[in-house]
C-alpha cells in the first residue's frame, strides 16, 4: 500500500500540481493555473503537429503490427516442429534492448547504410529513409513492427493453441473451406486475444520515443516528433517542466478515452466462450 | 523563507519523484568526508565524459595538478557531451552530487541556476582574472558576475586536407579567407566521390553560425535572441545552399552527431571541415593525408573568431563551496592548463601558456589561432539555448536539403525559444 502511494499516486498528484505551475527546475515556480494546458490546445502548433504523428503512428503500427502477426502466427501454429524455433526467431527482438536494436537500424537506413549499398549493387541510388519527410515515419513503423511482432505472434500463437480442434473439425464436416473455417471461427475464437493485443499494442505505440529519439531525433522538421519526446524535450531540455507535466496528462486523457472506447466495443466485437 | 521557496522544494522532490528522474542521471556519490576534512563532493566533477579522449583529458588535469600537490585528487563522473546539458541539471538536484561541474561560456547563462557566483571567492582568494582570455571571461559573466573559471579558449577554425587541396589544385586557405574563394574552392573540391565540406546538423558546430561570426553576426543581442538578423539568416542561408544547391557536402541526418562529418574527414571523404581545435590533434593524426587550419571564411576575408571554451564551476547545491573553489584553482592555474594545452590539445585559457600548447605545431597552425584568439568574441547564448540547439539540430536538414529557407527555420526556432 505504502509502494503504491509512494509510487503511483504521489507522482500523478505531483505531475497534476506541476502542470499548473510554468516551473523552469532550478529557477521559483510560479503558478499559472491552467494556462500550459490553454497554450497546449491554442498556442502550440506544434503540440498538434506531434499529436497528429503520434495517432498515424499508432494507427499505423497498430495495424500492420496485427496483421502480420497474426498471418505469421498462423503459419507458426500449422508449421509443426520448426514452429517453436521460429517463434524464439521472432521473440528475440522483443527482448533485446530497444536501444541496440535503433542504433542497428540507424546503420542500416543511413544515406549510405547497408540498405542504400544493396540498393546501390542494382544501379539502384537509395532514398534518404530518415531525412525524406515522406519516408522517415514509414522508417520508424518498420522498425517498431520488426521490435514488436514477437510478443503479439506468441500471445496470438497461444490463443491459436487454445481453440479446441473440435470446431474446426466440425465445420471442415459441415463442408467450411480454409478461409471461412478461418473467418467463421479462428477468428471469432481468437477475438479475446486480438482484443488483448490491440489495447495493449495502441497504448504502447502511443509511448513510442525511442525510435524517433535515437533514429531522426524528431526531423526532418517535425515529421517523427511524437507526443513522448515533444514531453520529455520540454521537461529535461527546454527546462519546461509544467509544460511538460501538461502534456502528460493531456497524453494519458487521450490514451484513456481510445482504451475506454475499444472497452465499450469489447461486448460487441470480442467473443467469449461462455 | 519565502512561499516560492518552500513551494519550489516541495515541487522538486515530487517532481522528482513523478518524473523518475533517477533513471536519467548517472549513479550517485554517497556523501561524507574524507580524510583531510574536505567533503567528498568537494573534490568531484560532473563533466562529459564521452570517450577515453574525454576521460583522458580530465585526467590530464589531475596529473598536472599532482605535480604542485601530490594528495591532489579529482573523482569524475558524467555522461557523454551531447546528454551532459540535460542530465546536469537533474544530476545536481539529487543527493551527493560533485560540487565542481563543467561548464562553457555558450552555456553560462543556462546554467546560471546551477552555478553560484565566484566573485568573492576571487577576491577573498586574491586570483587574477585578467590572466584569462578577455572573451571567455565576458562570455562567463552573467548578470555582472563571473560563474566559472576558463580552461581554454578556442576559436573555431577551419581544417583542410592537404593532399586533396593539392589534388585539385586548390591553394590552401590562411589567416584570410572570403567566402566566394570558399564557395570556389569547394566545387573544385568536390569530384570522385569527394566532398568539399563535411558538415553536422547542429547550430553551434557550424558551418552557418561560426561564418556568421567571422562576420560578425551574432545570434543573441542585448541578452536576447536575435536569430533573425539579417547577417546571420544570410550567412545560414549561404551554408544551406553550399548543400543544397551547391551540392559540396552531403546533407547531414538529424541523429548525426559532429563525428559523423569528423569521419567523413578523417576517412578522406571530405576536404574540409569547420570544427573546434579541441579536435586539432585527432583530425591532424588521424586523417588520411596532412591537415592544415585556416580561419572560418568571411565576405571581407577578415574572419571573427567564434570562441568556444570550458570552465570549471562550483554547483549551487554545494555545501562547502570554498574547498571546490580551491581544488578548482588547482586545475587552473598557467602551468597546468598550459601542460594539459601541451599533452591534449587544447587551446589555453591563459595567454602565457599558449606558447606550451604551440609547441611543435606547425607555425601556419598557430598563426591562425592566435589571429583569432585577437579577433575572437565569445558565443554568449541565453537560457533558452539548449532549446534553439535542439530544434535547430532537428529543423537543419529541411535547410540543407533546401525545402525550407534559413528565414522560415530560424523565425521559428527563435518563436518557440522564447
Amino acid at each position: 500500500m505504502l509502494g503504491f502511494l509512494i509510487f503511483i499516486v504521489l507522482p500523478l498528484v505531483a505531475s497534476l500540481v506541476i502542470s499548473l505551475f510554468d516551473w523552469p527546475l532550478f529557477g521559483a515556480p510560479k503558478f499559472v493555473g491552467l494556462d500550459n494546458y490553454v497554450r497546449l490546445l491554442t498556442g502550440d502548433p506544434v503540440f498538434w503537429t506531434v499529436l497528429g504523428n503520434t495517432l498515424f503512428f499508432a494507427v499505423s503500427y497498430t495495424v500492420v503490427n496485427l496483421i502480420a502477426a497474426l498471418a505469421v502466427a498462423t503459419w507458426l501454429h500449422n508449421l509443426g516442429s520448426w514452429g517453436p524455433f521460429f517463434r524464439v526467431l521472432f521473440f528475440i527482438p522483443v527482448v533485446t534492448p530497444m536501444v541496440a536494436n535503433a542504433l542497428v537500424w540507424r546503420l542500416m537506413l543511413t544515406d549510405d547504410g547497408v540498405i542504400n549499398s544493396f540498393l546501390a549493387n542494382f544501379g539502384i541510388h537509395g532514398p534518404s529513409w530518415l531525412s525524406d519527410s515522406q519516408l522517415a515515419m514509414g522508417s520508424l513503423i518498420a522498425m517498431s513492427v520488426w521490435q514488436g511482432i514477437g510478443y503479439n505472434i506468441i500471445v496470438l500463437g497461444a490463443g491459436l493453441s487454445g481453440i479446441s480442434p473440435n470446431l474446426l473439425e466440425a465445420a471442415r464436416i459441415d463442408g467450411a473451406g480454409a478461409w471461412q473455417r478461418f473467418f467463421r471461427v479462428v477468428l471469432p475464437m481468437l477475438s479475446p486475444s486480438l482484443f488483448f493485443c490491440t489495447v495493449m499494442t495502441i497504448i504502447g505505440s502511443f509511448k513510442v520515443f525511442t525510435q524517433p529519439y535515437l533514429l531522426t531525433l524528431g526531423g526532418p522538421g517535425d515529421s517523427t516528433n511524437t507526443i513522448v519526446l515533444y514531453l520529455y524535450r520540454n521537461g529535461f531540455s527546454f527546462d519546461k517542466l509544467g509544460y511538460a507535466s501538461a502534456l502528460a496528462w493531456a497524453l494519458f486523457v487521450i490514451v484513456m478515452l481510445i482504451t475506454a472506447l475499444q472497452f465499450s466495443q469489447q461486448k460487441r466485437l470480442v467473443n467469449y466462450d461462455n | 523563507m519565502s512561499t516560492n521557496r518552500v513551494t519550489g522544494k516541495l515541487l522538486t522532490a515530487a517532481a522528482v519523484a513523478a518524473l523518475a528522474v533517477g533513471s536519467l542521471t548517472a549513479c550517485g556519490s554517497s556523501s561524507g568526508s574524507s580524510s583531510s576534512g574536505e567533503s567528498k563532493e568537494a573534490s568531484a566533477m560532473y563533466t562529459w565524459i564521452t570517450n577515453e579522449n574525454d576521460r583522458a583529458q580530465w585526467q590530464a588535469f589531475v596529473d598536472a595538478a599532482k605535480k604542485k600537490d601530490p594528495a591532489f585528487n579529482l573523482t569524475l563522473e558524467g555522461p557523454s557531451f551531447n546528454d551532459y546539458w540535460t542530465k546536469v541539471k537533474t544530476r545536481l538536484s539529487s543527493s551527493g552530487a560533485p560540487c565542481i561541474i563543467t561548464t562553457q561560456a555558450a552555456r553560462a547563462q543556462e546554467l546560471k541556476d546551477l552555478t553560484v557566483p565566484l566573485d568573492d571567492m576571487v577576491k577573498s582568494n586574491n586570483i587574477d582574472v585578467s590572466m584569462y582570455n578577455k572573451a571567455m571571461i565576458d562570455g562567463l559573466t552573467v548578470d555582472g558576475s563571473l560563474r566559472g573559471i576558463p580552461y581554454d579558449a578556442e576559436p573555431v577554425v577551419l581544417y583542410y586536407n592537404k593532399d586533396l587541396l593539392a589534388a585539385a589544385g586548390v591553394a590552401p586557405p590562411t589567416t584570410k579567407y572570403t567566402t566566394s574563394q570558399f564557395a570556389a574552392d569547394l566545387k573544385a573540391l568536390t569530384k570522385g566521390g569527394v566532398m568539399g565540406l563535411a558538415v553536422p546538423p547542429g547550430f553551434g558546430s557550424g558551418p552557418g553560425l561560426p561564418m556568421a561570426f567571422a562576420n560578425g553576426n551574432e545570434p543573441v543581442k542585448d541578452g536576447k535572441l536575435d536569430l533573425t538578423n539579417q547577417g546571420l539568416v544570410n550567412d545560414q542561408q549561404f551554408a544551406f545552399d553550399l548543400v543544397a544547391k551547391a551540392q559540396v557536402a552531403n546533407p547531414p541526418q538529424a541523429s548525426d552527431g559532429t563525428d559523423v562529418p569528423e569521419q567523413q574527414f578523417m576517412s578522406g571523404k571530405a576536404a574540409m571541415i569547420i570544427d573546434g581545435p579541441w579536435m586539432y590533434d585527432t583530425l591532424t593524426t588521424k586523417t588520411q593525408g596532412k591537415v592544415g587550419i585556416a580561419v572560418v571564411p568571411s565576405t571581407s576575408g577578415e574572419s571573427i573568431g567564434m570562441i568556444q571554451g570550458s570552465a570549471f564551476a562550483i554547483a549551487a547545491s554545494c555545501k562547502d563551496k570554498e574547498a571546490a573553489f580551491k581544488n578548482i584553482m588547482k586545475i587552473t592555474t598557467p602551468e597546468v592548463i598550459g601542460a594539459v594545452g601541451a599533452a591534449r590539445g587544447t587551446v589555453p585559457s591563459v595567454e602565457s601558456a599558449v606558447k606550451d600548447w604551440a609547441g611543435t605545431k606547425p607555425a601556419a597552425d598557430v598563426a591562425v589561432v592566435q589571429a583569432l584568439l585577437k579577433s575572437g568574441r565569445p558565443l554568449v547564448t541565453t537560457p533558452s539555448w539548449n532549446q534553439v540547439e535542439t530544434n535547430f539540430t532537428q529543423y537543419s536538414g529541411e535547410g540543407f536539403r533546401g525545402s525550407k529557407t534559413a528565414q522560415e527555420l530560424l523565425s521559428t526556432i527563435m518563436n518557440s525559444a522564447k
